[in-house]
């Protein structure tokens, strides 16, 4: 478990340290630690059950009952604040606490059921484990044991046993206090005392899985795990998690080469001890529908192929595109396989025509990212976040883009941080941060940031203010240019938040055009000659600077692109038009796990490892790497970096291919401490800014939807958001807009249920990006900020 | 049948008393139950939509609290004291007598929907044991007969009135005053002579406590 400092207490220097005396052993402990912390320092274990070190002490479990001298009955450990002096005594050097440890775990034991031997919990129990150490070996209750109705749903994925729970409220205390979603709750009383939800109302969370975790009993499971496995036949492996860039430490556990489960692990600095339910229950698109060979079309249809035939088919195809091929690297990629990709664009096809960015983009953020953000060191970390006076967020949602980032500002905003969002309405996130809406229509942020209220400004002028911009800014004409200028004239720190977890990584790694490892510009003379010394080759065989985002797309529709090699995009970020016009290419390579839109026009097709399958590193938003070992050791498949470094070889060019080798050459290139390409602000786009459409759409991911690596469980998907519209009733009674909305834009049209907010500022409507029913790119062929039409529409009505 | 907007508005009002709405959450319960003659979904949700809490918050104040009530309490709710002195006193022989008057149960309204039984806790009148109550007006010192009468009189729709306290009104109107308490209704002296007749001996004879 993770022991934190009480919030807002200087991490540095205790400010006082008083004496206390544990078990007739004299400790030195901050003011205001706890009995049973301040006992864990020394070494002595004191059972308990509702304590958690993230939560407050409660005391509702009575486990951890020791005698204090000169106070008549015994305290709870988990509860009571020492003072100077206190004579604390265990249940190691007292009689009266041994005796109420085990009174109390005798009054435990009697409702909860003996079913260990089919316990999901069993084996990693701490009631099982407690029991065994502190309490009687034989019951004396001979009579029957409470029952319920077993299990029940409090969510469509948490079940939840209440004959098991001991009522230690953690579940209950975690919904409230960390995640903000209080709607699990100890109902009913006495001996009916029981946890649960409303009637009508399940357990709504994002993070809902982290009761599991923390449930000391097995009264809480999951439909997924569920009486799949065993603790202690499963095999246990540390992993970063894929998902986003959070960079959340995972435990993966897996049995017959399967992953059953993944828990959130310890790691203080970063995700503390939670996860969010897409990190935790999101992986059997590992192991489903898995691409397993090669494939090579031939007279228009995908065939198996063997790899040393699809292999040379690729290169020469590649090889004979040369310098005009594209390469475009998913935002999934590892660190390692971003490094190949542009190590193979560059050093073997010839071209710097590279983008990882598989999403709306722009030449501004382009810019923005090659001079304020590639390579450089972490600026702007978690903890900072918790110390921060203020911070604002501009086109960034975090409980839906980067769930940690969600809960580590809901802490901070529970300790006194202000949290200031640009955006059109105040989101259920926003309100969980205690946060306040600084209006603007999506596309016009650059507007509003010019001319910020004075208050939150100066707000920004403190020290250890925070700008945190996500990646839709892209999407907004001049909004990056705003955050620059603002942060420097407020002197706030900046960062830069995507949402996939690949995306930072990939940009150090220098899959980007312009931008060599590191933050080296392509066009810097000492940047060109330290990379082609490592690599191998002359400074002029390094290709000059090519294309990327939409200048890379208009060549690419234009003609001006002939091939393009493409890693484990995900189509639907990408605007309409973008994957179908690789199909007007006269050649298609796409390295993938799955079948994709890609792979349905890609000329040959060569499978890739998932997580699981290899080892590598993400980068998080804050620029912290985060390593993760291979779990499957006997993979069928090789990464992104190792079928690059076949593909190199091929054309008879040598490229390193492994994890160790290609971080043995990154940590030869080092750290770039040269010149950086400067910024070059963008001037609002004034077409865009045109607002003669009807409204404007506002729009993003929403955590859980039609992701593909999402796909594989039911129990996940069903605990996603339901798919409506969001608008102003001042919007809704403009359009005559009733309970259900007709959104049409040059591509198509949806309908979807209204719901109306308050919070929202009039001449918007707001969708989920990419959920069942409302595909934006796909359904209205424009995106986040576009001008759409509304319209009055019935349920299930026709066009 | 739903909350009403104008039980709402009323919710509204009593939030409005309290520093901190939240607070306001038992009266606004009592509210929902005299418009529903119990805690429903729909009552949850109204106090939940109020307050700006969750449904979840609420269900866990609504099931802990015994005065909430999950069924239909109908026209009278009639409680009898069974704990040890009420109990041995004869409250289980007036409790017998009423659940054959009635046809109700414990926690359970009588077939016709005029009665609702329920075993309470001590309600600190053990010196009228054994006592009963009707919309949680003291009936004192009841005998298994006149707790009957009781009954018949307000089957009969005669006037009843309570030992210590107004005339029988009925469940409703009981709850309505414990969300609105300013009526008058609820100032009626609790305490009588006999409650306090060991206490004026002690005071005659100089008695004290032990410490005192």
């Amino acid at each position: 478990m993770t022991i934190t400092n009480e919030p807002g207490a200087d991490v540095a220097v205790p400010s006082e340290l008083i004496t206390v005396i544990v078990d007739g052993v004299a400790i030195g402990v901050p003011k205001g630690t706890l009995a049973i912390r301040a006992a864990e320092m020394l070494g002595i274990e004191i059972p308990r059950f509702c304590d958690h070190p993230l939560l407050d002490p409660v005391a509702a479990c009575r486990a951890c009952l020791v005698e204090i001298e000169g106070v008549p009955k015994p305290q709870p450990a988990c509860a009571q604040v020492v003072s100077d002096g206190m004579q604390i005594k265990t249940q190691f050097s007292s009689d009266v606490a041994r005796e109420a440890q085990e009174g109390v775990m005798e009054f435990l034991l009697l409702n909860h059921p003996l079913d260990c031997p089919v316990c999901d919990k069993g084996g990693e129990c701490p009631l099982q484990n407690q029991a065994m150490s502190v309490g009687r070996p034989e019951s004396r209750f001979t009579l029957d044991k409470r029952e319920f109705e077993k299990p029940i749903n409090v969510s469509a994925q948490i079940l939840l046993d209440r004959e098991r729970c001991v009522s230690c409220a953690r579940c209950t205390r975690f919904a409230d206090q960390i995640a903000g979603d209080p709607m699990l709750e100890l109902l009913e009383r006495g001996a009916q005392q029981q946890v649960g939800t409303a009637d009508d109302e399940p357990f709504d969370s994002y993070f809902s899985g982290n009761t599991i975790q923390i449930c000391p009993v097995g009264a809480l499971t999951s439909a997924t795990y569920r009486f799949r496995a065993r603790p202690f036949d499963l095999v246990s492996v540390p992993t970063a998690c894929e998902h986003c860039a959070s960079g959340c430490s995972l435990r993966t556990d897996y049995r017959r080469s399967t992953i059953t489960r993944r828990l959130a692990w310890d790691d203080p600095e970063v995700n503390e001890e939670w996860n969010c339910d897409k990190g935790r229950f999101a992986f059997p698109y590992m192991q489903q529908g898995r691409l397993e060979w090669p494939l090579i079309r031939e007279d228009g249809e995908l065939r198996t192929a063997s790899w040393p035939e699809a292999i040379d088919v690729a290169a020469r195809g590649l090889q004979a595109a040369g310098k005009d091929t594209a390469v475009l690297v998913g935002g999934r990629s590892t660190v390692e396989d971003a490094y190949a990709y542009q190590r193979f664009a560059r050093a073997v096809l010839g071209t710097d025509n590279i983008d990882f960015r598989a999403r709306a983009n722009s030449a501004e953020e382009h810019s923005f990212l090659a001079s304020r953000v590639a390579g450089t060191p972490v600026q702007v970390e978690y903890s900072d976040l918790e110390s921060a006076p203020t911070v604002l967020l501009v086109s960034f949602e975090p409980e839906d883009e980067s769930p940690i980032v969600f809960l580590r500002l809901r802490k901070a905003s529970r300790t006194g941080t202000r949290v200031y969002s640009v955006g059109s309405g105040t989101t259920r996130g926003l309100e969980k941060m205690a946060g306040t809406c600084i209006p603007a229509l999506p596309g016009r942020e650059a507007d509003v940031l010019a001319s910020l209220p004075a208050d939150v400004r100066d707000a920004l002028a403190e020290p250890g203010a925070v700008i945190m911009v996500g990646e839709r800014a892209a999407a907004s004409s001049g909004t990056l240019t705003a955050v620059v200028e603002l942060a420097e004239s407020t002197g706030a720190a900046l960062a830069w938040v995507p949402r996939r977890a690949g995306e930072r990584g990939a940009l150090d790694a220098g899959a980007l055009a312009g931008v060599l490892p590191g933050g080296r510009p392509l066009t810097d003379a000492i940047a060109r000659n330290s990379i082609a010394q490592a690599w191998g080759l002359a400074e002029s065989d390094l290709p000059r600077p090519g294309l990327s985002g939409v200048e890379l797309h208009d060549a690419i529709t234009e003609g001006r692109i002939s091939a393009a090699l493409v890693g484990g995009v995900e189509p639907a970020d990408y605007p309409l038009d973008a994957v179908e016009a690789l199909g007007d290419l006269d050649f298609v390579v796409s390295l993938e796990n799955h079948h994709s839109a890609v792979t349905e026009l890609a000329d040959v097709v060569l499978p890739v490892a998932v997580v699981s399958e290899k080892s590598g590193t993400f980068v998080d938003w804050e620029g912290r790497p985060r390593p993760f070992g291979q779990v499957f050791r006997d993979a069928m498949m090789g990464s992104d970096a190792y079928v690059l470094g076949m593909l190199a070889s091929a054309l008879d060019r040598a490229q390193p291919s492994t994890v160790t080798d290609i971080r043995a050459e990154l940590g030869r290139l080092g750290p770039w401490t040269g010149s950086r390409i400067p910024f070059e602000p963008a001037r609002v786009d004034s077409a865009q800014a045109d607002t003669t459409g009807e409204v404007r759409l506002d729009s993003w991911r929403l955590l859980l939807d039609l992701g593909v690596m999402q796909e594989g469980d039911p129990h996940l998907a069903a605990t996603a958001r339901p798919t409506v519209a969001r608008m102003s009733p001042g919007t809704a009674q403009r359009f005559a807009i009733g309970t259900h909305v007709r959104i049409e834009g040059p591509g198509g049209f949806v309908q979807l249920p209204v719901e109306l907010d308050e919070s929202m500022i009039d001449g918007v409507v707001w969708t989920p990006m990419n959920s069942e029913g409302c595909r934006v790119y796909r359904d209205l062929g424009v995106g986040y900020g576009h001008a759409v039409s509304i319209a009055p529409a019935t349920e299930g009505g026709s066009a | 049948m739903p909350i009403s907007d104008s039980t709402r508005e009323q919710m509204r009002e009593i939030a409005a008393r309290y520093p901190s709405a939240r607070s306001a959450l038992l009266p606004m319960l009592h509210l929902a139950q005299s418009e529903e003659d119990e805690i429903t979904t729909d009552g949850i949700n109204a106090c939940a939509e109020v307050l700006d809490i969750t449904p979840a918050e609420v269900t866990a104040v609504a099931t802990f609290y015994t005065m909430y009530k999950r069924e239909r309490v109908g026209k009278h709710h009639i409680g009898v004291c069974t704990n040890t002195l009420c109990g041995l006193l004869g409250g289980d022989a007036v409790w017998d007598s009423l659940v054959e008057a009635t046809g109700a149960g414990h926690n359970t309204a009588s077939p016709d929907g005029e009665f609702f039984l329920e075993r309470i806790e001590c309600q600190a009148a053990c010196t009228h044991a054994p006592v009963m109550t009707v919309d949680w007006e003291f009936m004192d010192d009841v005998t298994p007969g006149s707790a009957v009468e009781v009954i018949e009189s307000l089957r009969r729709g005669e006037s009843v009135q309570a030992t210590r306290g107004p005339a029988i009104r009925d469940f409703q109107a009981t709850e309505r005053t414990l969300a609105f308490p300013d009526d008058g209704l609820a100032d009626a002296p609790s305490v009588d002579d006999k409650m306090l007749a060991g206490l004026q001996i002690a005071k005659e004879r100089g008695m004290t406590g032990g410490n005192a």
